[in-house]
């Protein structure tokens, strides 16, 4: 045991857990939603996909080449993902609103079915067998049940060899509507993500520092693609909000910012990230080919209730506007009883109010 | 311009360059040495995306003037590897995902290598310290650290070279399946290139003058004496834009540059393209405005106070939007509930801070089509804006999405494009705008500050009666995603649970702080945040423990939605299970118990931050000899 659990027995340091579960909707909010993609099965069994919009770290390019792969049975090393351009490619519209594996991933999912069928429409006649009974994965072709396979290369090659290059253009729909203006009535997105997480911290009541040193995050993000991509999605939304939480705020006086660079601006290191628990729930989509949903937004929403709710349980003190920075903290622990939420009850007496 | 003969050694190439006496060894590398694998992340030392060594220390290179190169063993990100295979570091970053958008990366390579130099049985505490200067926005860290682990041990000899290659075997699906990441070989190696490591021939570099006043009016421009500066290609203002004026992701209410009046502080006024940075920098400073303060609006209650001063002439009441939900009967709900509770909550602004500041570059084509290559999240939205600002058919207008470092919603504002592209136009040239990190800061939006008045009714039972909620957020002064936040904010507002009655309303209002845009969760979190402490406070004042008093309220196949949208399947069940499992949750109500509780201090957490664990490290290595051991945390556990 170190010195810092030895006094967190006693009076200085206090350690705490919070709870909280959230919401999130996937792909844009309150209207049609919508996707392009192009596929190619290329020379050596190699896959070209187009389509307009792509990485902004979140890991969109390797997703979108596993499906590709999976959908056309190419390896994902051997899909190549053309430049976004909104000259050279059909629209995806954003990268944002925890639309991509979603959207992009379910056009570039149809758009490769399609150039899979065209080269399968091909190799079914060549072998003579049904289209429905070829198979293909990881770079290779065969038909179930039998000795006939080949490489993906060389079906390329035999469907070229007949005159058809393999292509596939697909576009996917996300069917949201909009609001009413006076109830706000309506069917914003078509599927919805779930996410719960567990927040422990420690907190020293004399600098009113809270480290936080535990976090169990448990999302739901239909079926997953990459397990890492995800976890890596969970662990940044974490520290994001962990970062709101605690120590971020860009501040404006009179108008005037007075947040001009990263030295003012406090970011979290290294040094304050907690051990981070992914637990990736699989709630598949059934209205969507590829039955996976997203998680880009949703892993942030529950960070910032969660580890003030554990601030609570340590500390007895609500922080009700972020960030808890250690002078709120010492400010709160400093306050007389009260200032708490307004609880009335109905058969009891009202205005009793917690501290 | 004063300049200095340098000759050092770079990545084991003797160089020789003629330097401008004022540029950084980060310029040398970047701009004379074209090495782009140094990133600029702030500019003032305090991100590490520029850390380089010289003579085998690990520096900043924005903060070492160029001349002190002279005579030095330089080593960048490109000259780790060579042309040889990834190192061991590298190699680990791409086996665990460390990278996500990439632009910390060459630094965090740089640093976690330097760690393991100075210290290759450097513990976990230690890698964190040596590795506290380098901020990364997207990955929380988590695999960055588990990279540099495994790196050590294989430098250690303590586990086989081959597992930097190997995976886990593939099975019959490529699908939930840890592919690596196909990006990462170009991000550890510093090989991607961002829109600020473009250079085109001939190309411009664009600098911008910004509004000091965060609501005035403009009296006058006076370019001239910029105009007549050597160097200078064109200088441009709103009176410039030939098509109609305007962006935003909802309602069009910026001009591309301050026309008549300035918002906010940082607002673009007017642009200089320039032969190079130092005289677009010193036209910018010679242009003359003069301006007329007005009435500033500081906070969101300012704006809708009675005769506030208004900032957009088609928002007479200031409101960008206001979104209300009615759903059932709240006076009734409220009537029938055992307890009432009432609360407040506020936000703050929070700024993105990806660490790759908004870059870009424009040119006009053979077929005159005007191109913008930055790193967007929304292309295809920018093209049609872009065109109706130019005046131009839609498919002269092409916009291009370079390697993005970073967005979380920051980059879906065309806050620049806009002068970029009339610039190329004007001056037939490329043109390029990186913008610093004080520059981002300010003219970027940010997440909306909220306040939240929560009124929430409930049955001893626990049962959610009735909810009001009233949000009141700060837009800023331009609309930017208020419309689409304030929506979310509303749809998302009362939580996953079912609630029969209720009245939500949410408003963004514009005020003279820095705008407000769209940013990761987009309104969720700053609802979700109020209505998770409502749900404590509630399950606190009814002795209920937290997990159950959600399961009593939660979301289930056909449950009713704030927006009355029935749904066919929920999984908050599954996930409330999965965290209450695995976090070993000991059941009871949020009543300060923590003192109390036996669920804490597990191995799934670490350890309270000891810092020094360096120190007592080498404190330990000098007491037991030559041995570098992990004789601090044995010590510590």
């Amino acid at each position: 045991m170190n010195a810092i659990t030895q006094t967190s027995a006693d009076t200085r340091r206090k350690r705490g857990r919070g709870m909280a579960a959230s919401w999130y909707g996937i792909a844009r909010t309150a209207t049609i939603d919508r996707a392009g993609a192009w596929a190619e099965i290329d020379d050596g069994g190699t896959i070209k996909v187009v389509t307009g919009v792509t990485e902004i770290g979140e890991g969109i390019l390797t997703v979108l080449a596993q499906v590709a792969a999976e959908e056309t049975g190419a390896r994902p090393e051997d899909v190549t993902i053309g430049d976004n351009d909104t000259a050279r490619s059909p629209e995806a519209a954003h990268a944002g609103a925890t639309r991509q594996t979603y959207m992009i991933g379910n056009s570039v999912a149809l758009a490769s079915r399609e150039a899979r069928k065209m080269l399968f429409e091909q190799i079914a006649e060549h072998w003579d067998t049904p289209e429905d009974s070829l198979r293909a994965f990881n770079g290779e072709i065969w038909v179930e049940g039998s000795n006939l396979r080949m490489t993906l290369s060389e079906a390329v090659a035999i469907c070229k060899g007949r005159g058809v290059v393999p292509v596939g253009a697909a576009s996917f729909t996300a069917h949201g509507t909009g609001l009413h203006p006076v109830d706000g009535k309506g069917s914003p997105w078509q599927t919805y993500v779930f996410g719960t997480q567990v927040a422990e911290v420690e907190v020293d009541t004399w600098t009113g520092e809270v480290q936080v040193l535990g976090i169990w995050a448990a999302h739901d993000v239909g079926r997953c693609i990459n397990p890492r991509g995800v976890e890596g999605q969970i662990e940044g939304g974490v520290v994001q909000g962990l970062g709101q939480a605690l120590m971020e705020e860009h501040i404006c006086e009179g108008g005037h910012p007075t947040t001009h660079g990263f030295a003012k601006y406090i970011l979290p290191t290294a040094l304050d990230v907690p051990q981070i628990n992914c637990i990736i729930v699989e709630d598949e989509d059934p209205t969507s080919p590829l039955r996976a949903k997203g998680i880009g937004e949703p892993a942030l929403v529950p960070t910032c209730p969660a580890i003030m709710n554990a601030i609570y349980d340590a500390i007895g003190v609500r922080m009700k506007s972020l960030p808890a920075t250690p002078e709120k903290i010492l400010a709160a622990l400093r306050m007389p009883p009260g200032g708490g939420a307004r609880i009335t009850w109905n058969n009891r007496p009202a205005g009793e109010t917690l501290t | 311009m004063s300049e200095t003969r340098i000759t050092c050694e770079v990545n084991g190439r003797k160089v020789a360059r003629t330097v401008a006496t004022h540029k950084r060894l980060l310029d040398l590398l970047r701009d004379d040495l074209n090495l782009t694998g140094t990133k600029e992340g702030c500019g003032a030392g305090e991100c590490g995306t520029c850390s380089v060594f010289v003579d085998g220390k690990l520096v900043k290179s924005c903060l070492v003037p160029a001349a002190r190169a002279e005579g030095a063993r330089i080593e960048t990100i490109e000259g780790l590897a060579g042309m040889g295979p990834l190192t061991p570091v590298q190699k680990a970053f791409h086996k665990t995902g460390a990278s996500q958008c990439g632009y910390c990366i060459p630094g965090m390579v740089m640093a976690a290598t330097n760690c393991l130099r100075l210290n290759p049985e450097a513990d976990i505490d230690e890698i964190k310290e040596r590795m506290g200067g380098n901020i990364c926005r997207c990955t929380g860290y988590t695999k960055i650290l588990e990279a540099v682990e495994i790196a050590r041990d294989v430098i250690a000899g303590r586990r086989p070279e081959g597992d930097l290659d190997t995976d886990e075997p593939l099975g019959d699906s490529f699908i939930g399946h840890n592919v690596r990441r196909i990006d990462a070989p170009a991000k550890v190696t510093g090989r991607l290139r961002y829109a600020a490591d473009m250079k085109l021939v001939d190309m411009l570099q664009m600098q911008v003058l910004r509004s000091p006043h965060p609501h005035a009016r403009i009296v006058s421009i006076d370019t001239s004496v910029a105009e007549a500066m050597e160097g200078v290609e064109c200088v441009i203002t709103a009176a410039d834009v030939p098509g109609k004026d305007g962006f935003g992701v909802f309602v069009h209410d910026q001009p591309i540059m301050a026309r008549g009046k300035v918002r906010h502080v940082g607002e673009a006024v007017a642009a200089v393209a320039a032969e190079d940075l130092l005289t677009a920098r010193r036209a910018v400073a010679a242009i003359k405005v003069e301006y007329e303060p007005l009435p500033v609006i500081g906070t969101p209650e300012d704006a809708i106070a009675p005769g506030a001063p208004v900032i957009h002439d088609y928002a007479p009441d200031n409101v960008v939007k206001h979104i209300p939900l009615r759903k059932g009967n709240p006076e009734a709900g409220f009537a029938e509930a055992d307890l009432i509770i009432e609360d407040s909550f506020s936000t703050q602004s929070v700024e993105h801070a990806y660490l790759e500041p908004e870059a870009g570059v424009a040119f006009v084509d053979h077929d005159d089509v005007v191109t913008v290559h930055s790193p967007s999240q929304n292309i295809t939205h920018h093209r049609h804006m872009l065109a109706d600002i130019l005046g131009l058919p839609i498919n002269k207008v092409r916009m291009v999405m370079s390697a993005v470092g970073g967005g979380f919603g920051g980059k879906e504002d065309m806050i620049y494009q806009g002068m970029l592209a009339l610039a190329a136009i004007r001056t037939r040239r490329p043109v390029q705008l990186n913008f610093t990190r004080e520059e981002s800061l300010i003219a970027s939006a940010k997440r909306h500050p909220s306040k939240v008045s929560y009124k929430m009714g409930l049955k001893r039972t626990g049962k959610i009666t009735a909810i009001t909620f009233d949000m009141l957020s700060d837009g800023g002064a331009y609309g930017m995603s208020s419309e689409g936040v304030m929506r979310k904010a509303a749809i998302l507002s009362c939580g996953p649970y079912e609630v029969h009655n209720l009245q939500v309303d949410t408003r963004a209002v514009y005020t003279n702080n820095t705008p407000s845009g769209a940013f990761r969760t987009f309104g969720g979190m700053q609802a979700q945040f109020a209505t998770e402490s409502m749900m404590d406070i509630a399950a606190e004042a009814l002795g209920m423990d937290p997990f159950e008093l959600r399961r009593i309220n939660m979301y289930r196949k056909g449950s009713i939605t704030h927006t009355q949208h029935r749904l066919d399947r929920a999984s908050l069940d599954m996930v409330l299970d999965a965290a209450e499992t695995a976090s070993r949750w000991e059941s009871g109500a949020p009543n300060v118990r923590g003192a109390a509780r036996s669920d804490m201090g597990g191995p799934d957490t670490r350890q309270p931050c000891t810092l020094g664990a360096r120190i007592v490290a080498e404190a330990a290595d000098l007491s037991q000899g030559d041995h570098p051991t992990k004789a601090s945390t044995e010590a510590a556990e």
